[in-house]
Parts: structure tokens; C-alpha cells; sequence
């Protein structure tokens, strides 16, 4: 059971985007581990495909062709982060986006928004499922089709075209295996030289591509529409039921030569659904995969540099759920939390344990913490990415199918010990660290503003109410002490606290005081909190 | 001493794993530190110069960017790439058709291992590079990728790596732009980008502009002792929170927040984030102040690579009030991993690099320092020769460019490779000729390596012979005839 408020905080910050009193009072009441069963249990919130279709995104006939934009995309995505009901589900699917990577960024298919979101709830559907399943249902999704060029796949031919190997080794090289051989507690095996041995070669990459020939989009349920463009001519648009479907396999586009990878041989002539379970099969055994996902996971959710004991222990839950099942997602997360490494204090007091706040994180804390509503309904954040000028970072919008970040990136030049890894420092530069704070700023107080047209008229504006804050605007030292615990379990030290509670005192503030200086109050309080480093880095 | 773990031969190296290296970005200390241990400095700068880094993420398709030309060899382009008959497009071939306008003019044309004179053109869209290379200010290094030492086909075949040593991780994205830029693997934390900063930092009023990228961060431009500096294509961002003399209506919330960032504790990721802070607050009104000045009035294309290069004509334009003798400057432009729709997709791209560069280019002659600036393209790797169907997957060695006023140009360097996918052996088990430059599918076996490549462009920008090795470590296992360390392409 969490021995203080701080400590429940801390917790509900790894397991969902946010912390409120009534999720402290819960946490605190049943202890962490019945809040997970509670939230495992919960109904799935409305799924991103429906969003877009309730907000009128699957309409062909719109003028605003939105089979070709990615903007509906970006608008589903922080509707789900920020309203979703199913926290703990949506922030493991998070996490799970940030792995099995595709992106709103480099996907070219029609009706591409449906895609992405139709991914994005693959992954909120597999979240707390297996990992096999998982795995499965991301080889045979459509974005991923198109994202890793499995979409139209062909064998090879007479004419020495070869199958395309994209797939065979991204899934290889990112999505199960990782490029060398690790121990059950995710450190690098070393051969007898003391060097990294890489756990699959070109001739295994080549072999696996075959797997992965004769499928395309499942277009049996396709109805065409005859668009009319602006401009003149027509287009024909398929309807969104393909971004739905898991592809089909055209079995005479298949390889029917025999593939050996990894140890494993498929014969020549297997069928393709046969060949597919058989490679997904070996992927899903093979010794890396336990170690390799789970260190990642946990890197998302707690700390960039877990100890090889908790890695292992997670591990070990993937490899055995304690019912003999391998791959049991909603254990390995709880694993991930409950563990000792987590929720101990050790960490607390440690120099180098923790990480970054990923920037669009604390956008959704900010918005879940202050209960942000859309004026509009439509979530109209849009692309966040530009690091100058808003958060470098945005949900479904990873630059590449290496993620933002990379997880055994460094950053140059620092004081960490030799070993020490801080992936999400990858997005920090002279001009994000600025970005983020002068869009923060404009944010805070002003929300987060759609303009349409043009001169531009305000179309949405995702906007705080700020109601827990305001009913301690007279008392600078209890407003920082509840933003202390909201939004960083506690971690702020007090010499931090007296800073920021000094600068609100500067500005003279009784009841009677305008609503004007109360908002402004509570505006640089959160500011300056989330400003501060000892809220950035994550405990 | 493993030839595949580099920096561990100079006094540099020991100086970085015994600790001793300022770690905060300074000035000066290394410099004179190697001076006095009677390690010569390399500088002694009194012009200036810039080097610029054009990375093509993605692994750019070598084939269709440099497309050669002659017959002999564009027919068998052609087969292999599924083109149509009578030298049409078809497949991932190009028409030949299509090539003529962008043919290149070399003053010397180049030889093939099997004796066959070659030509090449430059992709259709790349008509600015095309007409640079044909005036003489820009150059093609043909066959170029990641090498330990010189490599046969066979001892790539063969799977001693002690004795044939190979980069680790061929083929995967990450790695090989991380070995590109700083012969190590993923998780390496200095390039040899960085490394030519740190010898340029005594010579630079100010560190912090020795190695600036206009794009995010990359080993490239990390140094022992330079950092990279980051700055966005609108120049350095002004954080007004802690500037401005208000916020929210409180001077006291605004200086409290430029004192609250850049604070530094016990947590040390926290310092680090600060640190970048601190840095960017010290040096935003410097750069702001370099661009301050009226700039070049050549016009740049409305796209980020476009717009990158011309804040880095900008920030050349503003070096003396940079107070900089020795840049290094990296851009980037993404999308070149086309396992599929390369035809559709890459000449977009390519349009965007030459374009770019061109205007870059235009704009170094209008500021009338065109001889002072150097710019090269650099990519993971090349792609297979062979086709998936649509596109064609990750390879080895490519083709790239070196343009400015400074470059040997209308000129090709290194060998040019046969065009084939064969796997063709003769008796003996020897590859044919026209097989040995390959490892399968048309993945090209670099004849030059990133090593050779690097170093020409570091003694032109002042580096000594004594000095190369620590900056590329592998560079010892090249040499003579056939891997010369400096390529040539430089006047």
C-alpha cells in the first residue's frame, strides 16, 4: 500500500498520464495492485476509428479530401490521450506505439488517418492481451502494410527481383529480437573475444522475407466513390473497410521456396498462413524476446537505466505468467510497476535513476490534470513536432520506425556515469528546450487554439479551468504544494517550492483580488513547476 | 587492441577514457593541453573555412542518383532493373532517354576493372548538381561505405572477422549512420565532425559555433570537448519566459524561471537538461545577432533541407560576429528508404538535395566565399542493384557529391563498380570481375572508405597526417594506390 499521497502519485504517474486526488484516494484505499485489476477490467473507451467517423472524417464527398490528410490522425490521437476513460490501457498502448512504430509521418495510403487509428486501437486492443497476439495482429495491419512495405510483397521472380526485406528485418531488428544476443536480464551476451553477438544475419533477414510475400489489402469489402476535385477531373476513392482488415494472402504471390532463419526451417511449398505461424512462432520463442521488449517497457514507463535484476524479473513474468503462459502482456506491465524498483524509494535519492518526461506527455498531464475540455469537441491540436516553435514531439508521429529516440542513446558530453543511457534526451537541443517553454507559456493561459480560414477565425480551443487551483489562489504556499503532488508526486525539493512560492508572492493577491491576477497566479505557478528540471526528469 | 572498438590509439583517447576532458563545452583546454604533451595542434587558421554535412537519411538509392550511362552498362541496368525495352523506363529503371539533359561532362572519363569506359548522369531532377559538376565545382566519389580495412568479396564472404574485420551491423539504418559518422555502432557519443571541432576550437573566439546543425541531434557534430550546437531553420530560439521583463504580468515569475532553468542539483539528468538550457540562454543572443545581418539575397526553396542550408548560409554570412575561423555544419532530409515507389518517391527528393545545394551553393559565390565552404552528401548506406518489385532494399556503398569552390570538380573519384547481381566464380572459386564489387543482389563492396572520404575533406580544413588517425581510427589500414587517404577531390 502507498505509506503517503506522494508515493500513490508516483505511481499513478508510471501507470497512466496523470494523478488526481480521487485516483490518490483510490490508490491509497486498495493499493496498486487491485487499482491495476480495476483498471485492466475497465470497458474500452471509444476506439479511434469511431472518433474519426462520429466526427465526420470517413465522409468522402468532403472538399477537404480527408483520405489524403493525416490531420483527422493527429486530432484522434489527443482526443484519445487526453479523454480517454481506460488510462492505464491507453498509456500501455503509449508505450507499445513507441516499439511497434508506425507512423501518421510517412504513411501513404488513402484514407491514411482510418489507418493509423484503426493501428492505434489494435494496439490499446492488444495491450493488456499477449504478446504473440500482438505480434500478429501488427504483421497483418495495413499501416504497418504500407509502413513497412508488406503491402504487395512479392515473391521472387526469373527476372531477379527479390522479395522486399523491410519487414523481415524491422521485425527482427526492433520488434522481438533487437540486433545481439542478451542475457535473461537484457545485458549484451559476449563471445570469448568480449564481443556483441548479433542475433540474426543478412542470409536470415533474406530467408524471412519470403515469409512475408503474397499479401495485400483486403479490398472485398471495398465500395468506390467517383469524387468530382476541385479544380476539374475525378478520383476514385475506395471506402476506409480495407484500413480495417487484416491483409489477405494471394497464395500463387507467395514464396514457396524453403526459408531458414534463426535455427528454424520452413519447407519448400508451405503454405503462407503456415510459413506465417511458424516464423511468428520462432520470434515470439526465441530467448531475446522476453529481455529485449521488457527492458524497453520499462523504460517508458519508470527509468532508462533499470538494474539487469529488474529487467530480469520482468522477464520472467513474459516467459511465465505463473500459469505457464508465455507472453502475458497485463502481467508483464503490472510486473513493470509493482516492482520494487518502482515503487521503493531507493530511486528517489539515486542520481541517475528516473527519465525525461517525453514533451507530449506533459502536454497530456497538463491537460488531464487541469480538466481540459475542446470547445469544439474535435481535439484540434493538430502536429506538434516542430521543436522551435511547439513540443518536438507528437502522439503516432515518430520521425521513422526507429522511434524519437532510440533506447541506448547517450547524449554527448555529459557528467553521466559510462554505461548510463537517456533515450528521450535525443529530442533535446538548444532549440527544443526553448520551444517547449515558449509554447508552454502561451498554452498555460491561453489553450491550445484551431484557427480556420482566411483572415484566421478560432475554429477549437482545448482550454484548463484550473478549479482545484483557483480555490487555493490565496494561499501561494498550498497552490505549489498541490501542484508539487499532482504533477510530480512530491519531487520538487523545498528549496524549489520557495523559489516559485516567492515569485507568486511578489504579486500581492486577497480574495478580493481580480479574477485576472487569480488566474495569472495560477498560470506561473504551473509554469514555473513544469519549468523546473525536478519536475522534467521523472522519479 | 580490436581493429572494430576505434578511439583507443590516441593520446586523445586515453585523455577521454581517463576522464580528464573538460565535459562542459569550453573552450581551449584540449588544444593546449595536446600542445603541451607535444601533440601538435592542427591550427593555425588564419582564413576561414566551413565544412557542411548533407546527410540523406534513409540510405539513398546510389543507382538511380548517379545512373550510368554507356551503353553497355545501362543495358544491363536496364535488365536488371526491370526497365522496358529499347532503353525505356520500366520497373526501377530510368529511361535513357530521361538522362541525356543531366549528363555529366568529366574532363577525364573513368574506367571500369574491366576496362570499359563509363559515363553517368545524375538523376533527372538533379539538373542544379548536374550543371555545378559540369563548371567544375562539383565532383562524384563513386563506390563509397563504411570499411574497416580494404575488403574483397571473398573476405566478406569468409566469417574469420578477426582476420577480415568488417563495420558491425551492416544494413541496419541506425548503425551504419552512426558508423558513418563516427566509426562506432549505435551509442557512440563522438563523430569525426565533432572531432575536427575540437581541433577548430582554439582557433574560434567562441565554441559553441564550432559545430552547428540546423537539424536534430546526431553523433556527427559531437566532439570530446565541442558540442553540438543546435539552432532551428528561424535561427536561435529567444526563451521568453525567462527574457521577457514579464510573464503572466510578474517580473519576479520571469526571473525566477531564468533562474529555476538553469539551476543544477544532484540528479544528473537533470544537470544535463539544464546544461542544455544554460547554453542555449548563452548563446541565443550571439546567433541572433549573426543573423541579424542583411541575408544572402539568393533565393532557397520553401522545404526544410532548402531551408536548413540557407540558415547555414546565414550563420556563415555572421561568422565574424560568430568569431569563427572553423565550421562544421550538418543539415539533413529524410525519406530515402524506398523499400517501395522509388520511381514515384526519390526524384521529389533528390529535386529537394539539388535544388538545395545549388542554391547553397549560389549563395557561398554571392557572399564571395564559395572557395571557403565545402559541402558533401553522406548517406547510411546505398541500396541493392536488384529490385523488390518497386523499390530496392538496404545495400552498402554508393555514389555521392562534393560541391563548392574549393572541390576538383567535373570530375569522378574512386572506382567505378560493374553493373551486376551476379554470383558468377571461376574455377578457382575467384568472383568474375564484374561480381567482385558486390556482396549479392547488386549491394556494392565500397572500393573507397568513409575513412579515405573524411580525410580528404579534414586536410582540406586544415587537419594534419599526424593528427587524422585519432579522428579515424581505421584510417591506418588504408593507403597506397588503390585506397589513397586523400582522395583527390580537393583543389
Amino acid at each position: 500500500m502507498p505509506a503517503s499521497d506522494e508515493a500513490a502519485a508516483r505511481f499513478l504517474l508510471q501507470a497512466q498520464f496523470s494523478a488526481s486526488e480521487a485516483d490518490i484516494a483510490s490508490v491509497r484505499a486498495s493499493g496498486c495492485a487491485a487499482w491495476l485489476e480495476r483498471q485492466i477490467a475497465l470497458p474500452y473507451g471509444t476506439t479511434g476509428w469511431d472518433w474519426l467517423n462520429s466526427q465526420g472524417y470517413g465522409d468522402v464527398s468532403n472538399p477537404a479530401n480527408y483520405y489524403d490528410n493525416t490531420y483527422p490522425g493527429d486530432y484522434m490521437a489527443w482526443s484519445q490521450l487526453m479523454t480517454a476513460p481506460d488510462t492505464l490501457r491507453k498509456r500501455l498502448a503509449l508505450a507499445l506505439s513507441e516499439f511497434f512504430v508506425v507512423s501518421l509521418t510517412g504513411l501513404n495510403s488513402n484514407w491514411r488517418s482510418h489507418a493509423m487509428a484503426h493501428y492505434w486501437d489494435t494496439l490499446v486492443a492488444q495491450a493488456m492481451g499477449n504478446y504473440r497476439g500482438l505480434l500478429e495482429a501488427i504483421t497483418l495491419n495495413p499501416a504497418m502494410g504500407y509502413y513497412l512495405s508488406t503491402k504487395g510483397n512479392k515473391k521472387e521472380n526469373a527476372a531477379g527481383r527479390q522479395p522486399d526485406e523491410n519487414y523481415a528485418r524491422e521485425v527482427m531488428q526492433l520488434f522481438s529480437i533487437g540486433l545481439y544476443q542478451l542475457n535473461a536480464d537484457g545485458t549484451t551476451t559476449l563471445d570469448g573475444a568480449g564481443q556483441k553477438i548479433p542475433s540474426y544475419s543478412v542470409s536470415d533477414i533474406s530467408n524471412l522475407a519470403r515469409v512475408f510475400t503474397g499479401y495485400d489489402l483486403d479490398q472485398s469489402q471495398n465500395v468506390d466513390t467517383v469524387i468530382a476535385q476541385t479544380g476539374g477531373g475525378t478520383r476514385t476513392i475506395g471506402n476506409t473497410a480495407f484500413a480495417r482488415l487484416p491483409m489477405v494472402l494471394t497464395p500463387s504471390n507467395h514464396s514457396m521456396l524453403a526459408a531458414t532463419f534463426l535455427g528454424t526451417t520452413i519447407p519448400a511449398s508451405t503454405a503462407g498462413a503456415a510459413a506465417l505461424k511458424t516464423a511468428l512462432d520462432a520470434l515470439f520463442n526465441h530467448a531475446n524476446t522476453a529481455p529485449f521488449f521488457c527492458k524497453q517497457m520499462i523504460q517508458r514507463l519508470v527509468t532508462s537505466n533499470p538494474s539487469p535484476a529488474y529487467v530480469a524479473r520482468v522477464a520472467a513474468v513474459f516467459v511465465d505468467n505463473g500459469a505457464g503462459v508465455r507472453g502475458d502482456l497485463a502481467r508483464v506491465f503490472s510486473a513493470i510497476l509493482l516492482d520494487d524498483e518502482a515503487r521503493g524509494p531507493a530511486g528517489l535519492t539515486q542520481a541517475e535513476f528516473g527519465k525525461l518526461r517525453e514533451p507530449m506527455l506533459r502536454l497530456v498531464q497538463w491537460a488531464r490534470t487541469f480538466g481540459v475540455t475542446s470547445s469544439s469537441g474535435g481535439w484540434k491540436i493538430g502536429d506538434l513536432s516542430n521543436a522551435g516553435t511547439q513540443l518536438g514531439q507528437s502522439p503516432l508521429r515518430s520521425p521513422s520506425v526507429f522511434n524519437y529516440f532510440r533506447p541506448g542513446y547517450v547524449p554527448p558530453s555529459t557528467a553521466l556515469s559510462t554505461g548510463v543511457v537517456a533515450p528521450e534526451f535525443q529530442l533535446v537541443s538548444e532549440s527544443s528546450v526553448g520551444g517547449y517553454l515558449n509554447y508552454m507559456m502561451g498554452v498555460i493561459n491561453g489553450g491550445i487554439k484551431r484557427y480556420a480560414g482566411n483572415p484566421g477565425v478560432v475554429v477549437d480551443v482545448v482550454s484548463a479551468a484550473y478549479v482545484g487551483e483557483l480555490a487555493l489562489a490565496t494561499n501561494a504556499t498550498a497552490l505549489v504544494q498541490r501542484l508539487n503532488l499532482l504533477l510530480c508526486a512530491g519531487q520538487l525539493s523545498s528549496a524549489t517550492q520557495t523559489l516559485i512560492v516567492t515569485a507568486l508572492n511578489a504579486t500581492p493577491l486577497t480574495n478580493s483580488s481580480t479574477s485576472t491576477v487569480k488566474n495569472n497566479r495560477i498560470y506561473a505557478a504551473v509554469l514555473m513547476v513544469m519549468a523546473s528540471a525536478e519536475y522534467l526528469i521523472q522519479k | 587492441m580490436h581493429l572494430l572498438q576505434p578511439h583507443l590509439h590516441t593520446r586523445r583517447a586515453f585523455l577521454r577514457r581517463s576522464g580528464q576532458l573538460a565535459l562542459t563545452g569550453a573552450a581551449l583546454p584540449l588544444a593546449l593541453n595536446l600542445a603541451a604533451m607535444g601533440e601538435a595542434a592542427a591550427f593555425d587558421a588564419t582564413d576561414y573555412k566551413a565544412l557542411v554535412c548533407v546527410f540523406l537519411n534513409g540510405g539513398n538509392d546510389y543507382a538511380n542518383t548517379v545512373v550510368t550511362y554507356d551503353d553497355p552498362s545501362y543495358n544491363l541496368y536496364n535488365t536488371i532493373r526491370g526497365g522496358g525495352v529499347g532503353q525505356t523506363a520500366g520497373g526501377i529503371a530510368l529511361a535513357k532517354s530521361a538522362l541525356t539533359a543531366t549528363l555529366l561532362n568529366p574532363t577525364g572519363a573513368p574506367l571500369d576493372v574491366l576496362g570499359q569506359t563509363r559515363q553517368y548522369a545524375l538523376h533527372p531532377s538533379m539538373s542544379g548538381l548536374a550543371g555545378l559538376f559540369n563548371v567544375g565545382k562539383a565532383a562524384v566519389q563513386l563506390n563509397i561505405g563504411p570499411l574497416v580495412s580494404p575488403t574483397t568479396r571473398l573476405q566478406y564472404n569468409n566469417s574469420n572477422r578477426s582476420l577480415y574485420p568488417l563495420p558491425p551491423q551492416l544494413f541496419s539504418h541506425n548503425d551504419q549512420q552512426s558508423i558513418w559518422q563516427s566509426s562506432s555502432p549505435e551509442g557512440s557519443t563522438v563523430g569525426w565532425g565533432g572531432n575536427l571541432g575540437d581541433l577548430a576550437l582554439a582557433g574560434n573566439t567562441n565554441a559553441t559555433f564550432t559545430c552547428m546543425s540546423v537539424t536534430g541531434n546526431a553523433v556527427f557534430l559531437s566532439g570530446d570537448t565541442a558540442l553540438q550546437y543546435q539552432v532551428s531553420t528561424t535561427g536561435a530560439i529567444k526563451i521568453t519566459p525567462a527574457t521577457a521583463s514579464t510573464v503572466y504580468g510578474s517580473s519576479a515569475v520571469s526571473s525566477t524561471i531564468k533562474n529555476l532553468i538553469q539551476q543544477t542539483g544532484s540528479h544528473k539528468l537533470e544537470n544535463e537538461y539544464n546544461k542544455v538550457t544554460q547554453r542555449a540562454m548563452a548563446a541565443e543572443a550571439s546567433v541572433t545577432a549573426a543573423l541579424a545581418l542583411t541575408p544572402p539575397t539568393t533565393v532557397f526553396p520553401t522545404d526544410s533541407l532548402a531551408q536548413q542550408l540557407k540558415m547555414v548560409a546565414r550563420l556563415i554570412k555572421g561568422q565574424a560576429v560568430l568569431g569563427a575561423k572553423r565550421q562544421v555544419f550538418m543539415v539533413s532530409i529524410s525519406g530515402f528508404d524506398l523499400h517501395d515507389n522509388l520511381i514515384a518517391q526519390q526524384p521529389v527528393l533528390l529535386d529537394r538535395v539539388s535544388a538545395a545545394m545549388t542554391a547553397f551553393y549560389n549563395a557561398t559565390v554571392e557572399m564571395g566565399m564559395e572557395n571557403k565552404v565545402t559541402a558533401f552528401t553522406a548517406s547510411e548506406f546505398g541500396r541493392t542493384l536488384a529490385s523488390n518489385g518497386d523499390g530496392s532494399d538496404h545495400g552498402w556503398g554508393g555514389h555521392h557529391l562534393v560541391v563548392g569552390g574549393a572541390v576538383k570538380g567535373q570530375a569522378f573519384y574512386g572506382k567505378p563498380p560493374p553493373v551486376s547481381v551476379g554470383n558468377v566464380k571461376d574455377s578457382s572459386g575467384n568472383y568474375a570481375l564484374e561480381d567482385q564489387w558486390h556482396v549479392g543482389q547488386g549491394r556494392l563492396l565500397p572500393s573507397t572508405s568513409v575513412d579515405q572520404y573524411a580525410a580528404t575533406l579534414a586536410t582540406w580544413f586544415g587537419v594534419t597526417g599526424s593528427e587524422l588517425p585519432g579522428i579515424l581510427p581505421n584510417l591506418g589500414h588504408f593507403g597506397g594506390a588503390a585506397y589513397p587517404l586523400n582522395l583527390g577531390f580537393m583543389l
